[in-house]
C-alpha cells in the first residue's frame, strides 16, 4: 500500500464547489420544476440563476486549468480493461477480487470513470448549460433570430439534463465509497492523497 | 449498542420536529364556507345569538384586513367574529388556576378570503385545547366546541342576515361601512 | 436678497397656518364630527391651489342667475367657442363607436348589456350620465351646441348632479330623490357651479364612472368611489398623499377626445414609453406609455421577460374592489316582479346592507376583493348586438375579448366577468330592449307587465316584439385597470407558478412549476429511484459480503 498524490489543490476545489453547486441547483431546480415547495419560487429562481453564474466562472477556471495543465487528456476515452472494470463491479467486489484498474497521477480515472465523465462533460453538461442560458435571455430570443423557440422545449431539455445528472450524482456519491474503505475515496478528493496498492 | 441508542434518540428528534410543524394544524380547523366573507360572518353571528340560552352573546367583530390596508398594505377581507359565554368563562375565571385561559376569551372565529377567491372559516380546536388543561377545563371546553360546531351549520335556505356591527364590549359599532380593525 | 425672501416666505407659510388652523378650530367647534371635517376642509382646500389663470368668478358671462344647464352652456360658448363642436364628436356626446375591427356599431346607444340592458326607450334615465341636456328620446336633437352639459365634467363644487327621469338637467326644483327617501335635493346653484369650473378630477370623471349601472361600484369593479380620496394601498397613481393623478393624467385629452376605452382596448403596447410632444397616433392611457416595455430593474430583470405575453394589470392588480365597496358580481333579471302580499315592491338587503332582491330588477350578488378571471386579449372585442342570433340555448357573450396564445398582440389580462340572466325574444330570436323607467303604462317598473315594456322598448329600435320571451345566461367582460397596487402587493411569482395557481386556466403557453411533461417526470424519477435501488442493492451485499468475511 502506498500513497500517491492523485488530485491537485485547484482540482479538489473545484471538485467540492461544483458539488455544493449542482446539488443546492438540484435542490432549488425541481423546485422552480414544480416537483416540491422549498424555498418559494421567487427565491429559487434567484438562488438557482445566482448558482448558475458562480458554476458559469467555476466552469472558465476548470476549463483554462484542465487545457494548461494538460488534464484534460484523463478523460480521453479508452477501452482497454473497460469491461474487466464493469466486471469488477459486478462481481468481483464482492469476492474481494483486486481491481483491475491501477491509479496514478497520470491516469487518475478508471476507463469507465473516464466514459461517465466525458458523458457529463460532453453531453450532461453543455445539455443543461446551453438550455440554462437560452431559460435566462428569454427576451433575447428574438434579437438573436431565435424566435421560433419554444419555452416547453427549453425547459424540457433543461428537465432533461438536470434527470441525467440527478442519476450521474446518486451513482456518482454511491461509488464514492467502494475504495478500499468506504471513505478512502472520498478523504482522497478532500487531501489528495490516494492508497493504491 | 451506541446505533441503536443514536437511532432511538434520532428517531425521538424527527417525531418532535414532524410534531412541532403539525401541531398547529391540530390546534386550528379551517372549513370552506358557501357565502361571501360579510354573509358568512353575519350568520356565525345569528348562529351564535340563536344560542343565547347557552349564555352566548356577540362580544364584539373586528377586520384586522382594514387596519393593514389603512397602514398600506392589500390583503383579502378578514373578519373576526367574537363571542362569550359567561355560562363557560364564569368557572374558568373563577379559579387561580385556570384564570389565565381568560386569553382565549372571548371565542374568536375568524372568516377569511383566500387567492382562490373562496371564503373560509377558521376556528380554535377548543376540544383538544381544554385536554391540555385537565379534566374540569377539559369539559367545558368540549361543550364549546359543540356550540361552536352549532355556530358553523348554516341554512342556506334562510336570507342572508345583516352584519352586526358591536363594538368590542357590546356597545353599538359607529355605523360605517367599514369595520373596526384590529 | 436670499435671506429677506425667507423671511417674507416664512412670514407668509405662518400666517397662512395660523390663518388655516384659526378657520379650521372655528370650523371644528361649529361641527359636531371636527376630525373628519378637518381633514375634508384641507383636503377640498388642494385644487383650489390649481394654476389656473383665469377666475371665473370674475367673468361677466357668468354673473346670470342661470336658470337652466343649456343657459350656462351659451355662457360657457360665449368665450370657448369651438368647445361643443369638439364635444359632438366625442363617444362622452354620441354613445357610439364603430369598431374598425369588426365593423360593429358600438357604444351605449346600441350595445345591450346584463345590468339595466338598453338605453333605448329609457334616455331620459340613462342619460343622467349623457354630457348633455334634453336627451329624452329619440328625438333628442345631437347638432345642438347648448345642449352640451359642460359642467358635469368642470364642476369643481360637488353640488352638481344630474338625476335620473331629468334627460340629462339637474334639478332646478327641489325634488325628492331616491323617490320616496325623503332626501330632498335644493334646486341647483347654477351659478355659482358656473363660476366655480375646473379640470376634470376623479370626482367629476367618478360621478358617472364610478356609478354606472345604477349605483356606486356597480358596473365596472376597477372603478368605484373609494378612488375619489384613495389611500396607496388602492391605486398608486391617484393615492391623495402621494402621486394624486386625476384620471386625465394618463387618459390625456386632446380637444376633448379622451382616449383609452375598453370598446377598442389596447391590449399590447410595444413601442416603449412615450415621449412628450411625440406625435405618435396610440393610446396615452396604456402603462407602457409611462412605464415602457422593461419596466423593473436589473434586479428583476425576469420580469422583464414576462412582457410579452402578460399585460402588466395581471399582476400588478392583483384583485380589484379593493377598496371598502363591494361590486356587483351578477344580476339575475328572470326573478323580477315579484311582489308582496298587497302587490307592492319587495326590497331585501344582503348582509352589508347592499339590495340583493328588488322587484324592479331581479336578485344581485356582491363582492369585494375580486379575484379576476384571466383570459388572452389582443385587443379585438366582438359584441352581441340587438338581431344578433340568441336562441336561449347557450350562454350569451355579451362582448368577447378576442385573442390567442399564438398571436403576437395578445397578453394575458385580468378580467372582471359579469353574469347574468336576461329578456330575449324568443320569437325574433335576439337580446331584447326592455322599456323599464318612465311615467307611461308600459315601462317595466310601472306595472311589471313583461310584455307591454317589451313591446314598448323593441319599438324603440324599431323591431316588433314577437310575444314570447324568455330568459337566457349572459356574460359581459370588464378589462381591470385601475386599482394599482403598489409594487410590494403586486402578484407574488408563486401566485400563478403552481399548479391551480391564478393561470390555471390560461393555455398555450409553458409557465415553469404550473406545468410539466408528466411522461418525461414518470421516466426521469423512475430512472433515478431505479439507480438508487441499484445502488442501495450493491451496497447491500458489499456490506453482506465484508461482514460474512469478518464473522
Amino acid at each position: 500500500m502506498q500513497r500517491i498524490y492523485i488530485f491537485k489543490r485547484f482540482e479538489r476545489f473545484w471538485h467540492w464547489s461544483q458539488a455544493a453547486l449542482i446539488t443546492f441547483m438540484m435542490l432549488t431546480g425541481f423546485e422552480i420544476h414544480g416537483t416540491y415547495a422549498w424555498l418559494g419560487f421567487q427565491r429559487a429562481v434567484d438562488y438557482h440563476t445566482t448558482a448558475a453564474w458562480v458554476l458559469i466562472t467555476l466552469w472558465i477556471f476548470a476549463i483554462f486549468w484542465h487545457f494548461t495543465t494538460g488534464e484534460w487528456k484523463q478523460y480521453i476515452p479508452t477501452m482497454e480493461k473497460a469491461e474487466a472494470v464493469l466486471r469488477y463491479y459486478v462481481t468481483g467486489i464482492f469476492v474481494n477480487a483486486p481491481h483491475p484498474f491501477r491509479q496514478s497521477t497520470l491516469t487518475k480515472h478508471n476507463p469507465l470513470q473516464r466514459l461517465a465523465y466525458l458523458f457529463v462533460k460532453l453531453v450532461i453538461n453543455p445539455l443543461i448549460w446551453l438550455t440554462g442560458l437560452l431559460y435566462l435571455f428569454y427576451s433575447s430570443w428574438a434579437n438573436w433570430g431565435l424566435g421560433w423557440l419554444n419555452l416547453e422545449w427549453i425547459a424540457l431539455g433543461h428537465v432533461i439534463g438536470a434527470f441525467l445528472m440527478l442519476i450521474f450524482f446518486i451513482a456518482h456519491v454511491y461509488l464514492a465509497t467502494v475504495g478500499h474503505t468506504p471513505t478512502s475515496h472520498i478523504k482522497a478528493m478532500v487531501t489528495g492523497w490516494e492508497e493504491v496498492d | 449498542m451506541l446505533k441503536i441508542v443514536a437511532g432511538f434518540f434520532s428517531g425521538i428528534a424527527l417525531v418532535a420536529i414532524v410534531g412541532w410543524n403539525t401541531a398547529g394544524g391540530f390546534m386550528m380547523t379551517e372549513h370552506e364556507s358557501p357565502f361571501g366573507v360579510e354573509e358568512t360572518a353575519a350568520r356565525i353571528q345569528a348562529n351564535i345569538q340563536a344560542l343565547s340560552d347557552r349564555g352566548w352573546k356577540l362580544s364584539g367583530i373586528r377586520s384586522p384586513s382594514v387596519s393593514v390596508a389603512a397602514a398600506g398594505t392589500n390583503v383579502p377581507p378578514v373578519i373576526l367574529v367574537e363571542a362569550c359565554s359567561t355560562k363557560y368563562s364564569a368557572p374558568l375565571l373563577a379559579e387561580d388556576a385556570t384564570r389565565i385561559l381568560s386569553i382565549l376569551m372571548p371565542c374568536t372565529i375568524t372568516v377569511y378570503k383566500k387567492d382562490d377567491g373562496k371564503t373560509y372559516i377558521g376556528t380554535m380546536n377548543s376540544g383538544l385545547m381544554g385536554k391540555m388543561f385537565g379534566e374540569k377545563v377539559s369539559s367545558i371546553m368540549d361543550e364549546v366546541a359543540k356550540d361552536q360546531e352549532a355556530f358553523l351549520s348554516f341554512d342556506p335556505s334562510k336570507p342572508a342576515p345583516p352584519l352586526i356591527k358591536t363594538r368590542p364590549g357590546g356597545g353599538k359599532g359607529s355605523g360605517g361601512q367599514e369595520l373596526s380593525g384590529c | 436678497m436670499i435671506i429677506p425672501r425667507i423671511i417674507i416666505g416664512t412670514l407668509i407659510a405662518s400666517g397662512l397656518s395660523v390663518g388655516l388652523a384659526i378657520s379650521g378650530l372655528a370650523y371644528a367647534t361649529a361641527n359636531p364630527a371636527p376630525a373628519a371635517a378637518l381633514k375634508q376642509t384641507t383636503q377640498d382646500a388642494a385644487p383650489q391651489l390649481d394654476s389656473s389663470t383665469a377666475d371665473h368668478t370674475k367673468f361677466e358671462a357668468l354673473q346670470a342667475d342661470f336658470k337652466s344647464g343649456p343657459e350656462v352652456t351659451k355662457a360657457c360658448l360665449s368665450c370657448h367657442t369651438e368647445a361643443a363642436k369638439q364635444i359632438h364628436k366625442t363617444k362622452h356626446w354620441t354613445w357610439e363607436y364603430k369598431n374598425p375591427d369588426t365593423g360593429q356599431v358600438l357604444g351605449k346607444k346600441h350595445v345591450i348589456n346584463n345590468f339595466c340592458t338598453a338605453v333605448a326607450s329609457n334616455e331620459d334615465h340613462c342619460s343622467a350620465c349623457h354630457i348633455g341636456y334634453g336627451w329624452a328620446d329619440k328625438k333628442f336633437d345631437f347638432t345642438v351646441q347648448e345642449n352640451v352639459d359642460c359642467l358635469v365634467c368642470h364642476d369643481t363644487t360637488g353640488v352638481y348632479k344630474k338625476l335620473p327621469g331629468l334627460a340629462g338637467h339637474p334639478n332646478y326644483e327641489t325634488m325628492e330623490w331616491p323617490p320616496k327617501s325623503g332626501r330632498l335635493r335644493p334646486p341647483t346653484d347654477l351659478k355659482k357651479v358656473a363660476q366655480n369650473v375646473g379640470k376634470t378630477s376623479r370626482k367629476t370623471c367618478g360621478a358617472c364612472h364610478f356609478r354606472g349601472g345604477g349605483g356606486d361600484a356597480v358596473k365596472h369593479g376597477d372603478l368605484d368611489s373609494s378612488l375619489e380620496n384613495p389611500k396607496r394601498y388602492l391605486d398608486v397613481h391617484m393615492d391623495t398623499e402621494g402621486l394624486n393623478f386625476a384620471c386625465a393624467k394618463c387618459h390625456v385629452t386632446d380637444a376633448h377626445e379622451v382616449p383609452g376605452s375598453r370598446y377598442g382596448p389596447t391590449a399590447s403596447d410595444t413601442s416603449g414609453a412615450q415621449m412628450r410632444g411625440s406625435k405618435e397616433a396610440r393610446n396615452p392611457a396604456t402603462c407602457q406609455a409611462c412605464h415602457g416595455n422593461t419596466p423593473h430593474d436589473s434586479a428583476d430583470a425576469k420580469l422583464n421577460d414576462h412582457t410579452h405575453k402578460i399585460a402588466c394589470q395581471t399582476c400588478h392588480v392583483p384583485a380589484y374592489a379593493r377598496g371598502p365597496r363591494h361590486t356587483k358580481m351578477s344580476w339575475d333579471w328572470s326573478t323580477a316582479g315579484r311582489l308582496d302580499e298587497q302587490g307592492k315592491r319587495i326590497r331585501t338587503r344582503n348582509s352589508v346592507g347592499k339590495v340583493e332582491y328588488d322587484s324592479n330588477k331581479g336578485h344581485f350578488t356582491y363582492d369585494r376583493y375580486v379575484i379576476p378571471e384571466y383570459k388572452w386579449v389582443n385587443g379585438k372585442v366582438k359584441y352581441t348586438l340587438f338581431g344578433d342570433k340568441v336562441d336561449g340555448s347557450s350562454l350569451v357573450k355579451i362582448n368577447e375579448f378576442l385573442g390567442g396564445p399564438d398571436d403576437p398582440d395578445s397578453r394575458i389580462w385580468p378580467l372582471r366577468v359579469f353574469r347574468g340572466k336576461q329578456m330575449y325574444d324568443k320569437g325574433l330570436q335576439t337580446l331584447a330592449v326592455l322599456h323599464t323607467t318612465g311615467n307611461d303604462d308600459t315601462a317595466f317598473w310601472k306595472n311589471y307587465d313583461w310584455d307591454k315594456a317589451l313591446a314598448t322598448g323593441m319599438k324603440a329600435v324599431g323591431a316588433e316584439y314577437s310575444g314570447s320571451m324568455g330568459f337566457v345566461e349572459t356574460e359581459m367582460s370588464w378589462p381591470i385597470t385601475h386599482m394599482v397596487a403598489p409594487k410590494e402587493d403586486a402578484l407574488k411569482c408563486e401566485q400563478c407558478h403552481t399548479k391551480g395557481g391564478r393561470l390555471a386556466g390560461i393555455e398555450g403557453v409553458y409557465v415553469p412549476a404550473r406545468d410539466r411533461i408528466v411522461a418525461m417526470d414518470t421516466a426521469g424519477f423512475s430512472l433515478a429511484l431505479l439507480a438508487l435501488i441499484s445502488v442501495l442493492i450493491h451496497g447491500a451485499i458489499r456490506m453482506f459480503v465484508s461482514s460474512r468475511k469478518r464473522g
